[in-house]
């Protein structure tokens, strides 16, 4: 009977580390050749190990909640013969009491009895302030698996394996005010929650967009009644094809065709070499509402791509995006990004931009409003869109936003331009 | 109760203590019956440093001066005023401890102590009680049968460090640390020295075998003769003099001296305070049995330091005061150190931390090891002190630092370093890629961690 290694796969290019989000096994399994094992999170995709080969779950070495680099070993597995999940032989001998004296480092102390969390083993590699700090946190250093080189186990190993907020010593309890208290209220003890995975990494860029990048938005409302009509007739051929279309690909070639006009929106600012990046693809991000939150997949080279293709993508983007099974190439490299919330509601809103892009387009509900017709005189029934753009004032000032969006609105009110000028 | 917590022993454990639980807000009391300090400040550590720096800076202006083109004439020794320069050294580091307690509203009480129960003390006359109780009453030189200490014509280390005149001929039973620290100061201030050793080894073997190798010989070059397989039977007078017989390699031997120092090791002092009577337990060695939060057997008695067990070292005891009184406080604290740097101040120094290659070999690990020689340091050349070497001993795969033994100059201070590079489990590349400053001692350090690898610059 021998025992494999499961190590974290090579997930993605630039990946070096992923979330342990759940096993799907546990100690004693039987597992084939391939059966996914475990879900580990990484950047924004969550991917699932499958198994090496066929056989017994021996040993589960990643803990839910670890961050764990490529290569790392995630678990072990008997190949073959069962194994009931016993515990694996302990192959360490048991520390013995210093035999000769004065050996420095062996303390001739019983050191586990009524100790908890246990005392740290000599073969526990973490900094003398780790383990102290694993000790007010009430974790057993022991069981916690380190992150870093040869196991070492990190400040940010325990950060995230506290069962439960530490109890802290008397000494930084307030003495209660004696006060008339006229009748008592239940307070319920805050739930806390590791912030991890997808939210903690949303949590992180949207700090980082905001830090770094002043923003400012631009908001207008569009006549879409033209574009309601053209949409209706796509409607009707993608249904031959199977494919549903909806306004997101035609915001999307009205964008596009804005753009060119206006290439500082199709662009990044490289901070370190002070330089403006002016991007030559299309590729085009959507925000897509999930789950577990905001994820942001890509139409790649979307200038080239046909209304029904860009639809068929988007499609096929969304339920694996809702399903946890995009890949990090998937939602890499936009260049520009449209937010598309109104599906769900409200009139206007004020993106954050998904840095290093510059800009980010808005779209919001549709709907039926009376417009007072300047050549009839007479209010007559208008299919209207409220529309943002938020923009990187570093690169784009607040007038060439305006024009932006009034040249991307002569898109989307009058489809007609949109065609003549779509390659 | 009169206090929160009552300190036994004033030594380098019980001061530190107090001091910490004051800190903490407990209100402290601590208990001395001879000196503050205890043996470290006032008959240990501290004064034989003293010595040591005396017996090293008469050396070196006798035999090395004269290579550097310094001529001193008559260079002589004035043994009393040596001796006050010594006490004064220890008298300033005693007064510095009262006033450190002083200022941290620590009350000191002197006097013998006795339990009466495990809630209260007698201290004279008087019986404080107190929530907790720390016992820091250290250890004392263990007696050989035969060789009672009377002080006079059988010295303790205690003795030996107190010395009016330098005695011409010195039998010094026991080549441990303790014994060896004595006899090679003594040999350069200018006595004769004859160690009797019972094993085959100096240092009962706790250092490294290279280590041991090169201390023996350098104990030989400063002229300290050892007689090893050598067993101390009886002593008598023999005029102003003494003479030991000593059986050595299974023949008697008499050997004539002015006095004789028994160094064969130390002793906690579980026997006193009543500790048995309220029900501590104890080992077989006598050392009281603690768990990692320093507690005993008995709710509310804590025991540090020598007294808690091996290794006997002030700078244990310190870090366990520390501990328990953080402990005390209500702080989850545990002594979890991985290991207890040894110093030894020999000639030449020698410390160490982390486990030495035969106890690597014995665990049966995947080790791999280097030297570095002080013979290729700048620094050292030029302090004249070439001998000795850092070796290093790290896990084959990983390079984790696993062991550190240094015999050579300074060794006492270079060991700092591997002590931090153990606990935090640091690598041998860790300490390569540390920029080292030039031209020091401690670049031996960074040196050796490259050989260890296979690539050291200033050695083939």
């Amino acid at each position: 009977m021998s025992t494999v290694e499961l190590k974290l796969p090579d997930i993605g290019e630039g990946v070096t580390e992923g979330e342990m989000v759940s096993w799907l096994v546990k100690v004693g399994d039987q597992v084939e050749a391939d059966q996914p094992v475990a879900e580990v999170m990484t950047d924004k995709a969550t991917v699932e190990v499958p198994a090496p080969d066929a056989g017994t779950i021996s040993k589960l070495v990643a803990k839910e909640g670890d961050m764990i680099p490529v290569g790392q070993v995630m678990l072990k597995m008997e190949l073959g013969a069962e194994t009931s999940g016993v515990a694996e032989s302990k192959t360490e001998p048991e520390a013995k009491p210093a035999a000769k004296s004065a050996a420095p480092a062996a303390k001739t102390v019983n050191t586990s009895s009524g100790i908890t969390p246990p005392v740290a083993k000599s073969d526990v590699l973490a900094s003398p302030s780790t383990r102290r700090l694993a000790r007010e946190m009430d974790v057993d250093i022991n069981t916690v698996s380190g992150s870093g080189l040869a196991g070492r186990v990190t400040r940010d190993d325990l950060v995230g394996s506290s069962p439960s907020a530490s109890s802290r010593p008397s000494s930084t309890q307030t003495k209660s005010v004696e006060t008339f208290v006229p009748r008592a209220f239940t307070s319920l003890e805050d739930e806390r929650v590791p912030l991890k995975g997808i939210r903690k990494k949303i949590a992180e860029n949207m700090q980082m967009a905001k830090r770094i990048v002043p923003h400012f938005t631009l908001m207008d409302e569009a006549n879409v009644t033209e574009l309601v009509k053209m949409r209706s007739q796509a409607k009707e051929v993608g249904l031959r094809y199977g494919i549903k279309v909806t306004y997101l690909p035609f915001v999307m070639k009205a964008l596009i065709a804005t753009v060119r006009e206006f290439p500082m929106f199709n662009a990044s600012i490289d901070d370190d070499a002070a330089e403006i990046v002016y991007k030559k693809n299309f590729n085009i991000g959507f925000a897509a509402d999930t789950p577990n939150g905001l994820m942001v997949p890509v139409i790649k080279n979307a200038d080239q791509k046909s209304i029904l293709e860009i639809s068929a993508e988007i499609t096929d983007l969304s339920n694996r995006a809702r399903e946890s099974k995009l890949k990090v190439e998937e939602m890499k490299g936009a260049t520009i990004t449209i937010t598309n919330i109104g599906s769900v509601g409200g009139t206007y809103a004020t993106p954050i931009i998904n840095h290093p892009e510059v800009a980010i387009v808005g779209m919001y509900k549709m709907v039926k409003k009376p417009i007072f017709d300047d050549a009839t005189e007479k209010f007559k029934t208008a299919h209207m869109m409220n529309y943002t753009v938020t923009a990187d004032h570093r690169l784009i000032d607040g007038a060439v936003a305006a024009n932006f969006l009034r040249s991307m609105f002569a898109k989307i009110e009058n489809p007609a331009e949109l065609l003549v000028g779509m390659i | 109760m009169d206090y929160d917590v009552c300190v036994i022993g004033a030594g380098p454990g019980g001061y530190v203590a107090a001091i910490r639980a004051s800190q903490l807000g407990l209100k402290t009391v601590v208990v001395e019956r001879e000196k503050l300090g205890g043996v470290c400040l006032n008959v240990g550590c501290i004064p034989s440093k003293a010595m040591i720096s005396a017996a090293k800076f008469f050396d070196q202006s006798k035999n090395k001066s004269s290579a550097m083109g310094i001529n001193i004439k008559e260079v002589s020794l004035d043994m009393p005023k040596l001796k006050s320069w010594k006490d004064s050294v220890s008298a300033k580091m005693s007064g510095g401890v009262s006033q450190l307690l002083k200022g941290n509203k620590v009350e000191v009480i002197k006097g013998d102590a006795e339990f009466t129960d495990s809630k209260s003390l007698k201290v004279g006359g008087k019986t404080i009680t107190a929530k907790n109780f720390i016992v820091a009453t250290g250890s004392r030189p263990t007696v050989l049968k035969g060789f009672e200490y009377d002080e006079e014509h059988v010295l303790s280390s205690t003795g030996a460090l107190d010395l009016e005149k330098l005695p011409k001929k010195l039998v010094v039973v026991g080549g441990g640390y303790i014994g060896l620290e004595i006899s090679s100061y003594l040999q350069k201030l200018g006595t004769e020295v004859v160690v009797l050793e019972a094993s085959n080894e100096l240092i009962s073997g706790l250092c490294d075998k290279d280590i041991t190798k090169l201390l023996e010989r350098s104990v030989k070059k400063i002229g300290v003769k050892v007689q090893y397989k050598a067993f101390a039977k009886s002593w008598k007078k023999a005029g102003s003099q003494v003479v030991v017989t000593a059986e050595v390699d299974g023949k008697s031997e008499e050997f004539k001296a002015d006095k004789i120092l028994v160094t064969i090791g130390r002793k906690p002092n579980s026997d006193q305070l009543g500790l048995s009577k309220i029900g501590v337990e104890m080992d077989d060695h006598g050392f009281v049995r603690t768990d990692a939060k320093m507690r005993t057997n008995t709710p509310g008695i804590y025991c540090i330091g020598d007294i808690a067990g091996q290794p006997m070292l002030a700078h244990k005891a310190s870090h366990e005061g520390v501990l328990t009184a953080e402990v005390i406080a209500g702080h989850n604290r545990v002594y979890d150190a991985k290991t207890v740097p040894a110093v030894i101040f020999t000639s030449p120094e020698i410390a160490y931390v982390g486990i030495n290659e035969q106890e690597a070999k014995a665990k049966g690990l995947d080790y791999i090891t280097g030297k570095f020689p002080f013979g290729a340091n700048g620094k050292a050349v030029s302090l004249q002190q070439t001998d000795g070497f850092v070796k290093m001993i790290a896990d084959k795969k990983t390079h984790v630092v696993l062991g550190v033994h240094i015999i050579g100059p300074e060794a006492s201070n270079l060991i700092s370093e591997a002590a931090l590079a153990l606990e935090m489990g640091a690598t041998l590349e860790d300490i390569a890629l540390t920029i080292h400053p030039h031209p020091t001692l401690g670049e031996t350090m960074m040196e050796c961690a490259e050989a260890t690898l296979g690539h050291a610059i200033h050695v083939m």
